[in-house]
């Protein structure tokens, strides 16, 4: 068997891409009229997208043996801005929205540096570091509302990127995901900056030794983090409207979950973007095909759970073997 | 081998926990005991653990029983725009004949639901939305009487004079929103009445108990409280119990849950204006099945509240919420 073809064979995305095509496969045969429609293969996808954007910002940091926990309110954060700054200009023309991208996406990079300066220079874990402006952010966005929900967005951002869709079929939201996914997916694959990324998170020390700018880097890869977090508060308050203040506070788990089942490991130096893909979907996936087969509502939570630990079981298990020769 | 047969296994378990809670939900086969109707509902609650929601269940699945439809209950684990949507996704995924649904909010959910009309009759139970036209029937309590009647209840028990504070649940909302404003009519303008104004509790009771106990410490001659749901006025009562100012400070709470009924024979809660969930349920499936049917249906329907104290407790047993069935 040709190298590239045992590679492809014995990988960790293998693995997971069978194992979500097991379950695509399972809930269409339970359901076929339901599950396995064009509709509900478009929901699932617009639903998957937001925590898509996120857990590809997440890849980058898990990879380098980090972690950042502030992404859900980096993401509300950011979206209580841009609303404040949208609603605070005239019009709610192109110009408006953009000037509300542009700030999303500054928030988020802000914050992001700020983890990555913090976890660089104070040398403080990234663990809490980013529990701390977890706080922080979420504290922010609170009282710049007051705790109340900004709900007033322009128009245009709705029904253009939030309920929109290009050629009538595919919704932007999703679009911009596989495109913020392609595009940092070849960053991390095919550019220097994601070898060193990979680097960094194999052996920090040896990275630094070897003569990459460790703190610099890592300040750019919670940068990434964040700005895709402000992206996604971005899209977030483009889909419903409102800033959902309280609805993001356990994506910074499901993000690491989608990473994780990917096969990113959490110790570093190991991961794909592909793998985040299909680590999102899984959980998507199992949610909506046990809303369609109705399942009782709290069962759900037991099974996700469940099939989280089994697929990432399997995987070690693919690991163990694949080391021992 | 084993790797497959593993991936396999993983399937069928998710597929198995999928056909077992399918047969939980009574939708095993089509045969029915009167009538033959024999249609498909979904009610989807505003959030899952709420008693409010499960005595609604209980009603609609009564009804259901007695036209021999089918009725499945889901919701989402928080009362969120962002977690109901997947939710209101999938099921429309599904089609079910007539969807009975709780909006989480005016706006946000106003694009999922009207994709869901496509191919399901719409009710909107207990919340609605700003733009209700694709629903057959929105069924409430006359929310702003009952915030109203709330509002003259706590005058009462205060004295007439006083300062009061409404713990409510967050902005958006159509139903707590009127409780409000109904308490601020019955209030506003009294004289020796000071009104403190709305706090949002994002229906959560510790966030309710923490309100407060802060506004305890800035103003310690607080008189009464209105705690316009049932996650809001167990967390009020808990507070109060907390700062140990029961004696001090009355509250009316909205809803009344086998929690708040403890609070009311401790002494803690003065009085609890109860809705009729049981009823909106049962409406809200007739009217699905009037609509189903090709008859007409009523727009608007709003059901009456009742006025619990531990005086009439005893008799007002049937109007306390269930927690199942």
């Amino acid at each position: 068997m040709s190298a590239r073809w045992q590679r492809l064979a014995t990988g960790s995305t293998t693995w997971i891409i069978l194992i979500l095509a097991g379950l695509i496969v399972a809930f269409s045969v339970l359901e076929p009229s339901s599950f396995s429609t064009v509709n509900n293969a478009r929901n699932l996808a617009t639903n998957a997208a937001i925590l898509l954007v996120v857990s590809v910002g997440m890849t980058f940091v898990i990879i380098t043996a980090g972690i950042d926990l502030s992404v859900g309110s980096v993401l509300v954060f950011a979206g209580v801005v841009s609303a404040k700054a949208m609603n605070g200009m005239d019009g709610d023309g192109a110009g408006v929205i953009l000037v509300g991208l542009v700030v999303a996406l500054a928030a988020g990079l802000g914050w992001g540096v700020l983890n990555g300066l913090l976890i660089t220079k104070a040398r403080v874990p990234s663990l809490i570091v980013t529990l701390g402006t977890l706080g922080m952010a979420l504290g922010l966005a609170l009282i710049i509302t007051n705790g109340v929900d900004i709900r007033e967005v322009p128009p245009k951002l709705v029904t253009g990127i939030g309920v929109g869709r290009a050629f009538g079929e595919i919704p932007w939201l999703v679009l911009i995901a596989v495109g913020v996914a392609i595009f940092f997916g070849v960053l991390l694959h095919a550019t220097r900056f994601g070898r060193h990324t990979y680097a960094i998170g194999s052996n920090e020390e040896a990275a630094r030794r070897a003569g990459i700018a460790v703190d610099r880097h890592l300040i750019a890869v919670y940068g990434i983090s964040g700005l895709l977090s402000g992206l996604a508060g971005f899209l977030s308050l483009a889909r419903f409207a409102t800033t959902t203040i309280g609805g993001h506070a356990t994506d910074n788990l499901q993000a690491i979950a989608a990473v994780v089942l990917g096969g990113t490991s959490l110790f570093g130096g190991i991961g794909t973007v592909l793998g985040t893909v299909v680590g999102v979907f899984i959980p998507a996936v199992l949610e909506n095909g046990f809303v369609i087969t109705g399942v009782e509502a709290f069962w759900r939570d037991v099974a996700v759970g469940a099939v989280l630990i089994a697929a990432v079981y399997l995987d070690q298990l693919r690991r163990r073997t694949q080391y021992r020769d | 081998m084993r790797k497959w047969a593993a991936v396999l296994l993983l399937a069928l378990a998710a597929g198995t926990v999928a056909a077992c809670g399918d047969d939980d939900e009574g939708g095993g086969g089509g045969a029915s005991d009167s009538g033959g109707s024999d249609y498909k509902m979904t009610l989807i609650a505003g959030v899952k653990g709420d008693e409010f929601y499960i005595t609604m269940n209980c009603g609609a699945q009564e009804a259901a029983k007695k036209i021999g439809a089918t009725l499945e209950f889901q919701g989402p684990d928080q009362f969120d725009a962002a977690q109901q949507t997947p939710i209101v996704d999938a099921v429309a995924a599904k089609s079910p004949d007539a969807i009975l649904i709780a909006p989480t909010d005016t706006k946000a959910l106003f694009a999922p639901i009207t994709q869901a009309a496509q191919n399901s009759k719409i009710v909107l139970v207990d919340t609605t939305l700003d733009d209700p036209s694709m629903a057959v029937s929105q069924i409430a309590s006359d929310n702003v009487g009952g915030g109203r009647t709330a509002g003259e209840t706590l005058l009462d028990l205060i004295g007439g004079k006083g300062k009061v504070m409404v713990v409510n649940v967050k902005p958006g909302i159509s139903t707590t929103d009127q409780r409000g404003q109904g308490f601020e009519e019955a209030v506003k303008g009294k004289p020796g009445v000071e009104y403190l104004g709305q706090e949002y509790s994002q229906d959560d009771p510790a966030k309710a108990a923490a309100i407060v106990t802060a506004t305890l410490a800035k103003h310690p001659d607080l008189k009464g409280i209105f705690a316009a749901n049932l996650f809001s006025a167990e967390g009020a009562a808990s507070g109060l119990r907390q700062a140990g100012k029961e004696d001090q400070v009355k509250i009316v709470g909205f809803d009344a849950g086998p929690k708040q009924v403890e609070d009311l024979e401790a002494g803690i809660v003065q009085a609890l204006i109860a809705q009729q969930p049981a009823e909106i349920g049962r409406l809200g499936v007739e009217q699905a099945a009037a609509a189903l049917d090709g008859k007409e249906t009523r727009p608007e329907i709003g059901t009456d509240f009742e006025v619990i104290t531990k005086d009439n407790l005893a008799e007002k047993q049937d109007a306390l919420y269930k927690p199942s069935c």
